[in-house]
């Protein structure tokens, strides 16, 4: 999900979406007015908008070819529909922690997606301290789509490493360095904590 | 071990950082309490030996000064008589210790041992329960995953630690952790609890913190 703006391919005559294209697009398009659903649900039932913002993209042929290519799969249409599983890529930003899983849920309650896999890297952070929910679902049993939950703070977190461009190979420090992004993670994590806990806190009043 | 001395009897003042020395102490001596501050901001130190009267600034007010910016290196005060008022103010002021002049040097090493000794034995030191561990140095939380918490936070799950298994009632916490805090309440209390709750659930411990506002709490594990 690196790739969030589409890029024209270079080998413009066959797309390795073959013929599929229009349907991926509807398909994120239905996922879109999905979520969009559970949002306004939701902002009905908390008094406030759950959503800070909402991205989706189709994999640029550039980088669905290069997947390929790493993972040792043919450049083919199959490869990029059916044995990589993030031609449609969403990512729900949310305010608060608890309804990054409420979202989650939701979107798993409806009778067209089925759950393929997930990776809480949330309750699990990454070593380096990246969190972030990430699921693998199927849509009518056909296509494949990758959405990515988390916070505003993780969003910032990993923004901000992305701005760093920090290799761990790169120049002296490297275990300070890291440490030190692994700190920032696990106190934007605190405080996303804690926000979560006055929330309750001012709702319990209400 | 690094102490620094601020003395104006530059007699007394030269004999003290001798015989630090001599022990062993790496010894900056000053003359003045200003010029203690200066020196405190400078560089760093294990303790300091303050004397209450000292032209500029005083013991007292370096040391109120100190420890309002939150400066908590340990510190031995001098007092010129045995009189109790000195004593009072500058313990309460934030003082570590204090020993009145004159004073043997044996007694002056023997109580900047013990200073530093408590220093040593508390900074970094790593408690654990359950399957979770605290580092009260870096404020680390961790388990499964881990949390930096906030100073207060650290605190507050510290003395829950010591006293596992046990209710600590909200007027013992607050006078343990909020010591000179008057705004804080049984509300702050609870909700100090309610963040390390969500906190220890966070990192996946074994743990958990029970009680209902204004009443006692209890860590136990799960």
């Amino acid at each position: 999900m690196s790739d969030l703006h589409t890029t024209v391919s270079t080998d413009s005559t066959v797309s390795i979406y073959g013929d599929a294209r229009p349907e991926l697009e509807q398909t994120m398009r239905m996922l879109f007015e999905e979520i969009e659903k559970i949002r306004s649900e939701m902002a009905t039932e908390l008094g406030m908008d759950p959503i800070e913002h909402l991205l989706g993209r189709i994999k640029s042929e550039d980088s669905m070819r290069e997947k390929c290519r790493r993972k040792g799969l043919p450049e083919t249409t199959e490869s990029a529909l059916e044995k990589i599983h993030d031609a449609i890529g969403l990512r729900v930003v949310c305010a608060f922690i608890d309804d990054v899983y409420t979202i989650r849920d939701r979107l798993l309650a409806l009778p067209h997606i089925r759950l393929v896999k997930e990776k809480d890297y949330i309750r699990h952070a990454k070593p380096n301290g990246y969190r972030s929910f990430h699921m693998i679902i199927l849509v009518d049993e056909k296509i494949f789509a990758e959405i990515q939950l988390r916070t505003i703070s993780m969003d910032t977190w990993a923004a901000l490493v992305h701005h760093l461009k920090y290799k761990k190979e790169i120049g002296a420090n490297t275990a300070l360095i890291s440490e030190e992004l692994k700190r920032c993670a696990d106190e934007l994590a605190s405080t996303d904590s804690s926000m979560q806990t006055l929330r309750d806190m001012i709702r319990e009043l209400r | 071990m690094k102490i620094l001395i601020a003395e104006d009897t530059a007699d007394l003042n030269r004999v003290v950082t001798a015989m630090l020395e001599k022990f062993g102490y790496d010894v900056d001596s000053v003359y003045d309490g200003e010029a203690a501050l200066e020196q405190i901001d400078r560089s760093g130190y294990d303790a300091v030996i303050l004397d209450i009267m000292m032209p500029k600034m005083d013991g007292i007010t370096a040391l109120k000064n100190m420890r309002s910016r939150g400066i908590n290196i340990p510190v031995l005060m001098l007092t010129a008589k045995a009189e109790i008022d000195d004593r009072v103010a500058g313990l309460d002021a934030g003082a570590d210790d204090y020993l009145p002049k004159p004073f043997a040097m044996k007694e002056l090493l023997a109580r900047v041992n013990a200073m530093t000794r408590r220093k040593t034995k508390y900074s970094g030191s790593v408690v654990s329960y359950a399957d979770f561990t605290l580092n009260t140095e870096t404020l680390e939380l961790s388990a499964v995953n881990s949390v930096r918490l906030s100073m207060k936070e650290s605190e507050l799950l510290s003395l829950l630690i010591q006293h596992s298994g046990k209710e600590l009632p909200t007027d013992f916490i607050l006078e343990h952790v909020w010591r000179t805090d008057d705004s804080a309440d049984s509300n702050t209390v609870y909700l100090y609890v309610r963040y390390l709750q969500r906190k220890l659930e966070g990192v996946g411990a074994a743990a958990q913190i029970t009680g209902k506002i204004g009443g006692a709490y209890m860590l136990t594990a799960k």
